[in-house]
């Protein structure tokens, strides 16, 4: 079959029933191309009949409407429930430190934690890695916002968000309410982290309603897609 | 609207990406991955092991990749669009078990997105055309087992008990 033909529909994420139920694909060309937000709720599977692709008729992700309850140690190896911050806007990066992607976009999460640093939001960090590693790329990278670190567990978390796929990074946003705002498939850059960050902001502060903020978000990133393209 | 319904951004699975098939060619096997346009594979992290009990195979032979230097990784030596790693083997008793090779590689999307390990068990084709995957699942299934049903829990057991997922460099 054409490449063009393994195409597989749907952004960003994910397989919800193991190795070929897959992410759904277009290789990406560029470094600048963004990753996929899908905003939660509207990831669900399309009407088969809705596409010529038979692979569009695979599973689709299923991102929870709400961030899910869940624990991992810390970087001291205390176990830390992700509702240590409720109440908070959470930017939830699942990382690893062998990924050079993820390595990259570190320093954006610094500055993001940063600047939003005492606006009810907080950077989180989720790494899929040894603790031993994981402790020693924190201290030499310098990362001052939480890490979490878990391995099986970690993954069975990722599962959570529909990320069944192995791939990262991947980023998780969600408002003040723990609603699930979007997820955020490869590498972030500033513009695409701005978009949902100021959406978020505007959901926070009742500017908006959630479907309103996904759809800003996913058309923005849709713009956002097309120029680095175009 | 993309991102939700749209490919235009979206990622390959690690398998479409990353097709590899081997066959014996005399006394070794060539392994052959096809790497789509935008991926590549870390040299460094490709690894052939016997599967097969009275299996015995060398390290593979590799062309040198192509130098990718990241200010936040170092720099690697990766392989896009496809190479062959040769590996010569022997068989302690010919014919008393099939031959299956075990082999191991890690690689990225230049768009910034990177798998886990992927692990598979292969059946070499004997022969001189090789069996390659054009796509999943079907090519696969007569020549490769998958060892798992998911990758990033494949990863999740390379964590725990290969302690695998090291930084390529």
């Amino acid at each position: 079959m054409k490449s063009s033909g393994l195409r597989y529909l749907a952004g960003a994420l994910v397989v919800l029933l193991g190795m070929w139920a897959g992410l759904k694909f277009r290789a990406a060309h560029e470094i600048s191309a963004p990753g996929v937000a899908v905003p939660a709720g509207l990831a669900s599977a399309p009407d088969p009949k809705d596409s010529a692709d038979v692979e569009a008729a695979a599973p689709h992700p299923v991102i929870p409407a709400r961030l899910p309850d869940f624990s991992l140690n810390d970087l001291s190896g205390k176990s830390t429930s992700i509702a240590a911050w409720r109440g908070k806007s959470l930017v939830i990066n699942f990382w690893a430190t062998w990924c050079a992607p993820c390595r990259r976009e570190i320093p954006l999460l610094k500055t993001v934690a940063a600047d939003w640093a005492g606006r009810d939001l907080e950077v989180v960090g989720i790494a899929v890695d040894y603790a031993d590693k994981v402790r020693q790329f924190t201290g030499q990278f310098k990362i001052d916002y939480p890490v979490l670190i878990g391995e099986q567990d970690a993954l069975e978390i990722a599962a959570k968000f529909g990320m069944d796929s192995p791939a990262l990074p991947f980023t998780v946003f969600t408002d003040r309410r723990g609603e699930v705002v979007a997820l955020f498939l490869g590498e972030l850059h500033r513009p695409q982290a701005d978009l949902i960050l100021s959406e978020v902001q505007n959901l926070n502060q009742e500017r908006i309603q959630l479907p309103e903020a996904r759809r800003a978000i996913a058309e923005g990133l849709e713009a956002m897609a097309a120029k680095n393209t175009g | 609207m993309r991102g939700i319904d749209s490919n235009e951004t979206d990622f390959l699975p690690p398998d479409v990406a990353f097709r590899v098939a081997a066959r014996v060619d005399g006394n070794v096997v060539k392994v052959r991955w096809v790497i789509a346009d935008g991926y590549y594979l870390y040299r460094r992290k490709i690894e052939v092991k016997a599967e097969s009990p009275d299996l015995l195979v060398s390290a593979p032979e590799l062309p040198p990749g192509t130098v990718k230097t990241d200010p936040y990784l170092g720099t690697q030596q990766v392989y896009t669009q496809q190479v062959e790693a040769v590996v010569p083997y022997s068989r302690i008793d010919a014919g008393a078990h099939p031959l299956q090779i075990k082999v191991i590689y890690q690689g990225c999307a230049e768009a910034g997105l990177c798998y886990p390990p992927i692990t598979k068990v292969i059946f070499p084709s004997v022969g001189s055309t090789a069996v390659v995957a054009s796509e999943p699942p079907a090519p696969w299934e007569s020549t490769a087992i998958i060892a798992g049903a998911c990758a990033f829990l494949l990863a999740g057991l390379v964590l725990r008990k290969g302690r695998k997922l090291d930084t390529p460099a």
